[in-house]
Order: structure tokens, then sequence, then C-alpha cells
């Protein structure tokens, strides 16, 4: 009993093949499927057909896992081939199910490998993309600069002519588009910087209720320009000086400031600095703007501190400057963070809570501005000599008359950086406005050889920059040279005439 | 008189073995992948001239990201050989010389088809800067999508192979 069932047991999956060295099938116990005798086993599987017979010696051969589909079935066979004296015996081993397993274990497994290497393949395209994208835009921005200066320049210099009323009004707007051009190159440049980590946070002692009273005043005046009110309320328990970056914070408060003065068409804008919370050193402030302006539907909250880095299908981002974005990137590097309230229709609220360290007696706020400038004035009578180092001709032409109009200055022009040095060593110069990126050598090296003089007039000749370039990195080099001041491109006329003429002492 | 020749096809997993011999011999394609495992077999019957006929059995094998795992039985009597790599994913050929390499141990004097398959998936430039930075040699850039050049690979493996016999 046992013998048969083992038997049947045993042989179960199994099946016996006897062919000829020719593929005639001798006999099959057809135990899985049937293969006639005395048919080709060629006709039966194209397997049959590839046999090597070539070698087929006395040493059998173990083939596995082999599809072999037969009136539509599909079975997956080991197939032991054993040379024999009468031809070879073919045993098919059915492993069908088993073989089925492994497949979707193996499915599982390259489908998530094959998706993983695609995913990593598609977000190493799209930051490279994205950085490309960045790159250009810097790039770009970076190259409006020098021709924007030109503009600004001669734009100076058309408004001191002879003028009728109308070309005069045609001036003033193309002044004031030239100015909002600017900024926005300017902000870009910033977004830019903030993104690759290049713009850094300086903290110095600072006057707190300054910094108020000049916001205030300043939007009072933009607001009522506007026909809109504009209430700036602070607590007096505010310490007055703070140790933080003035110029960021500054910057933050003004791009929220003409944020809401840009979206406010009636009513007004309300400013407020409270005190949260004062400890041992530290203060925390808010912040505050409201205005009753067009306000933000909820679902679009999120979107107005997007940069162009984020695409913008919606109506409320057009005609929307960076200016949030910046306020968001730059509390962001001083450790706050920007939110605001909104209903849409009825106005917004922004603000932001700051911890900075604050100062009872500081040791030198000096006031000796008003001093300079009552020397300046009496000075200034003078003619002073002044070398202007540039090698682009408009710019050239452009900076050259700026500072003949004033009628205060003596200028010579070169135009190449080895030409400056000879040129130094020859005339008594009181400033040098020289440009950094010069043909054959840098701006940055002269400075320095100046510097290394050893002549006192020579070696100590003020040397304002000029450059394209805002990297602070590259700004602080500069300095670092020997420059005293650094005018980045593209610059006011007033801001040029200011900085020589606070040098000229 | 009908020769038959054996070719092996091999490659990394998913790059389109099965695809290409299911576009020669059905001229069919799917986006669906089935895994192959173990091997699959099928045969073409192609003419050469108008006497000559020659019987492809093409041995459709399972996918390795590791040519040296590939069963030595498999390549007994192989004739031809075709090695396909995905031109969209380097993984499969960012080794291909010392793949290469093992395959010529492994299939001694056997002529070698080396195939850049899925072509539809990337331009033409971005091909040649693939192939210029890998230093990629390669007889046949196909689609078994589009059936790019594919009737080509294998009438030219043919050919070889018969006017060696
Ligand atoms: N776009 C495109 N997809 C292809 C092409 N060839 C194959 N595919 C797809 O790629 C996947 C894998 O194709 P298969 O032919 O199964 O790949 P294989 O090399 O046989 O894979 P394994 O059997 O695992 O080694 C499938 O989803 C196919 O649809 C092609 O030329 N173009
Ligand atoms: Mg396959």
């Amino acid at each position: 009993m046992l013998k048969k069932l083992k038997e049947q047991y045993a042989n179960e999956n199994k099946q016996f093949t006897l062919i000829t060295k020719a593929g005639l099938v001798l006999e099959s116990d057809q135990a899985i499927f049937n293969i006639p005798a005395n048919s080709s086993i060629f006709e039966f599987h194209p397997f049959f057909e590839s046999l090597p017979t070539e070698h087929m010696g006395k040493e059998e051969l173990n083939f596995f896992c082999i599809h072999l589909t037969l009136k539509d079935e599909i079975y997956i066979v080991d197939i032991k081939v054993i040379p024999k004296e009468e031809g070879l015996l073919l045993i098919f081993y059915d492993l069908t199910s088993h073989y089925n397993t492994y497949q979707s274990i193996t499915q599982t497994r390259n489908e998530s490998v094959i998706k993983t290497e695609l995913t990593v393949i598609k977000n190493k395209e799209l930051v490279e993309r994205e950085r490309f994208k960045n790159r250009f835009i810097q790039n770009f921005s970076h190259e409006l600069r020098n021709p924007l200066t030109s503009i600004m320049a001669i734009l100076g210099l058309l408004c001191d002519t002879k003028l009728t009323y109308e070309q005069e009004k045609m001036l003033d707007f193309l002044k004031e588009s030239n100015t909002n051009l600017r900024l926005m190159l300017e902000d870009t440049l910033s977004i830019g910087m903030i993104d690759a980590g290049k713009l850094n946070i300086r903290n110095s002692v600072f006057d707190l209720h300054k910094l108020i009273e000049l916001l205030d005043f300043t939007y009072k005046a933009k607001a009522k320009a506007k026909g809109l009110n504009f209430e700036c309320s602070w607590d007096d328990k505010l310490p007055k000086y703070l140790e933080g970056d003035r110029l960021r914070l500054f910057q933050v408060v003004t791009n929220i400031l003409d944020n809401a003065l840009k979206y406010t068409k009636n009513g007004g804008i309300n400013f407020s600095v409270v005190l949260n919370q004062k400890r041992a050193n530290l203060v925390n402030i808010r912040f505050e703007v409201a205005d009753t302006g067009l306000g933000i539907a909820k679902e679009n909250q999120n979107k107005i501190f997007e940069s162009f880095n984020q695409v913008q299908s919606n109506e409320i981002r057009k005609g929307v400057g960076l200016g949030l974005t910046i306020a968001k990137k730059l509390l962001e590097l001083m450790g706050s963070s920007i939110k605001m309230e909104s209903t849409l229709g009825e106005g917004s609220r922004f603000y932001f809570d700051i911890n900075i360290p604050y100062i009872l007696f500081p040791k030198s706020i000096s006031n000796t501005k008003s001093k300079s400038k009552d020397k300046n004035s009496k000075q200034l009578e003078k003619k002073y000599k002044i070398l202007l180092v540039e090698d682009d001709a408009y710019v050239q032409t452009t900076l050259f008359k700026v500072l003949l109009k004033t009628n205060r200055f003596k200028i010579n022009l070169v135009y190449d950086g080895s030409l400056v040095f000879q040129e130094v060593v020859n005339n008594n110069y009181d400033l040098i406005l020289m440009d950094v990126n010069l043909p054959n050598i840098s701006g940055n090296q002269i400075t320095k050889l100046i510097r290394d003089f050893p002549f006192k007039n020579v070696k100590n000749v003020p040397i304002v920059g000029i450059t394209a370039n805002a990297l602070q990195k590259d700004i602080d080099q500069y300095l670092e040279a020997g420059m005293q001041k650094v005018l980045i491109k593209p610059f006011e006329n007033e801001e040029l005439l200011q900085t020589i003429f606070t040098l000229l002492k | 008189m009908l020769k038959s020749k054996k070719i092996v096809v091999l490659g990394h997993f998913g790059v389109g073995k099965t695809s290409l011999i299911r576009r020669f011999v059905t001229n069919t394609f799917s986006d669906n992948y089935k895994v192959t495992i173990g091997v699959h077999i099928t045969k073409k019957v192609i003419e050469i001239s108008a006497e000559d006929k020659v019987s492809l059995i093409l041995w459709d094998l399972e996918g390795t990201d590791d040519i040296v795992s590939i069963r030595n039985s498999y390549l007994l009597g192989t004739h031809g050989a075709i090695f396909v790599f995905d031109v969209s994913r380097p993984s499969t050929f960012q080794q291909l010389s010392s793949d290469l390499a093992i395959l010529n141990e492994k299939l001694p004097k056997v002529p070698l088809m080396i195939v850049g398959n899925k072509a539809d998936l990337v331009s033409e430039v971005e091909v040649k800067a693939l192939f210029e930075k890998y230093a990629l040699k390669v007889d046949f850039l196909t689609s078994a999508k589009t059936g790019k050049t594919v009737n080509e690979l294998f009438l030219n493996l043919a050919l070889l192979l018969t006017a060696d016999a």
C-alpha cells in the first residue's frame, strides 16, 4: 500500500521522456504534459531546437526555470538532460507555483529599485534646473546694473537742463520708472544672496526710538500723498538702544509698510511697535502693520510670500513685488518669522515678534554728523582733484559729467588699471574714484599698491570703489584692500556726491 | 536549408529585453513591466535570401544587475548575443565595459551586439552627451516602444551569424 502511494507522490510533478539524439520521442510518461511518442521534440518547443547537442557527452545538464507555453498553459520547469545509450533522457520538474512566488518577489524588488533610480534622476534634474534658473536670473540682474547706472546718471543731468513743462513731466515719469526698475533689481539680487547664504546679519548698537520716528515721518508723508491715514504707536517702555541689524530690520518693516500702502485704496495704515517681554538683556518686540486694504483670500495667504521661484497662476500676485518675500527671508535670518491675518475686502495685518538684545548705556553713539556738515560746507569752496578710473565708456562719460557739474572738481580720467599708479604718483589727488573690475590689473590690487606706498600724500588718498558686484564678501575684500567706501551700481548721483564730500575733509 | 541559431538577450533588469523580442516577433509593445524570471524562449524564422532561411531561437534571460550571476547552462551553445541597456538609466550602463569583459569570458568568440534601448525617452543630443561622458560604443540605438531599428538589430545579427557558418 505505502509503496504504491510513495510511487504516486514521488512521481508527482516529475516527467520522464526519452528521445534520440536526432530529437525523435521514444517514450514519455506524460506525468505533466503530453509529448506524443514518435513525434519530433523540436515541434514540442523551441527550447529543444537549441539544445547544445555538441556539448552532450556523458555529462548531465541542468536547466533551471524554463518557461514552456503549451496550449495557452504556462509551465515553469527545471529540465535535467542525461545522456543515455538510447539517446537522451529528459526529466522535467514542474515548479510553476514555486517560481511564480519567486516572480512576484522579484517583480516587487525590481520595480522599487527602478522607481528609486528614476526618482533620484528626476530630483537631480529639478535641482539642476532650479540652480540654472537662479543663476541666470542673478547674472541677468547683474548685467543690467551698468546700463542702468548710465541711464540714471544721464537722467540726473538731463533734469538740470532747460526743459519745457511737458518734458519735465516726462522726465519725472522716466525717473520714477527707473527707480522702480532699480529697486526690483536690488530685490532680485537680495533674494539670490539670501538663498545662496551670502547675506550676513551685522549687529551693532542702534537707536530704536530714532528708527521708529524715521519710519513714522517717512510713511506719514507717503500715506498723505496717497490720501491715506497713517498712525504710528509705540510703547514708551521700549528700550532706546538695541543691538541688532538696523539696516535689515528697517528693510523688513519698510517692505511690509510699502506693501500695505500699495494695496490700500481707502482708510489707512496702523503701524505699532509693542514690547512683549523684557528679560535680563533681551527684549521681545512685536512690529505690526495693519491696513484697510484689499485683503487676501485664505487660500492665497501662503502664496504671497513666495518669490518667482514658485509657480504662480494666481491673480493676486500680479504686480506684487518681491518685498514680502524678502521680509520673510530676512526675518528668518534674524530668527523670527512673519505672520499674517487677513479678511478679503477688509484688510490685512502683518506682524512679527523678534528677540533683540538691548543696551542700557551705549559706549558711543556719537553725534558728529552735524559738526562735520558745517566743516564740509566751509571747505568745499576749494576745487578738488579727482582721478576717475573706469573702462566702461558710458559710465565714464556720465560720471565725468555728474562730477563736473558741481563745479567743485578737477577731474582726470584713466581707463586702464596699469596707468593708475603712475598717474597717482605724479599728481596730488584728493580722491580716487575707481571701478573695481579693470583691464590688466584689478582695482583691488591697485588699492593695495597705493596703500603700501611710502609717501603719505599718495598712501592716504581716499579711494571710492565702484562695482556691479553686490556680494558682501567681495565688498568686504575691497574695503580690506583699503578702499574707504564701495558704491554698488546702479547708484544715484546724490549718493555718489555725498560719499565724495564726506571723504574730502 | 533551415539553420537554427541560438541568440541570448541579456542585460540589467527592466531595460527592455522582453519588449525588444516581442516587438521583433509579434510587432507589439506593452507599457506594463512583467519581470522575466529564468528564461523565455521564442522562435522566429526569417528569410535571409530567396532560398535561405534561418530559425532564430531567442533566449530572453532574466535581468540581473550582475552579469557574473547568469547561469552558465543558459549560455551553452549560444551562436550570438545581444547586450541591452537602458539609455534613460545610467545604472544599466555605468559598468558597461566590465560587463562586456565578463561576457567575453563567458561567451568567447560569440558575436555580440550592444544595444541602447528606450531611445524614445531621451533626445539625440542627450544621447550623444551620454555616449561621450561614459565612452559608450553602441551598435544599435533602439526603441521597443516605437519599433525604431529593432528589426535591423535582429536582421543584422542573423546575417552575421549565417555569414559565419
Ligand atoms: N519608453 C520605452 N519603454 C520601454 C521600451 N522598452 C521597454 N520599455 C518598458 O520598460 C519596462 C521593462 O521592459 P521589459 O521588456 O520587461 O524589460 P526586461 O529587460 O525584459 O526586464 P527583465 O525581464 O526584468 O530583465 C516595461 O515597462 C516596458 O514597457 C522602450 O523602447 N521605450
Ligand atoms: Mg524580461
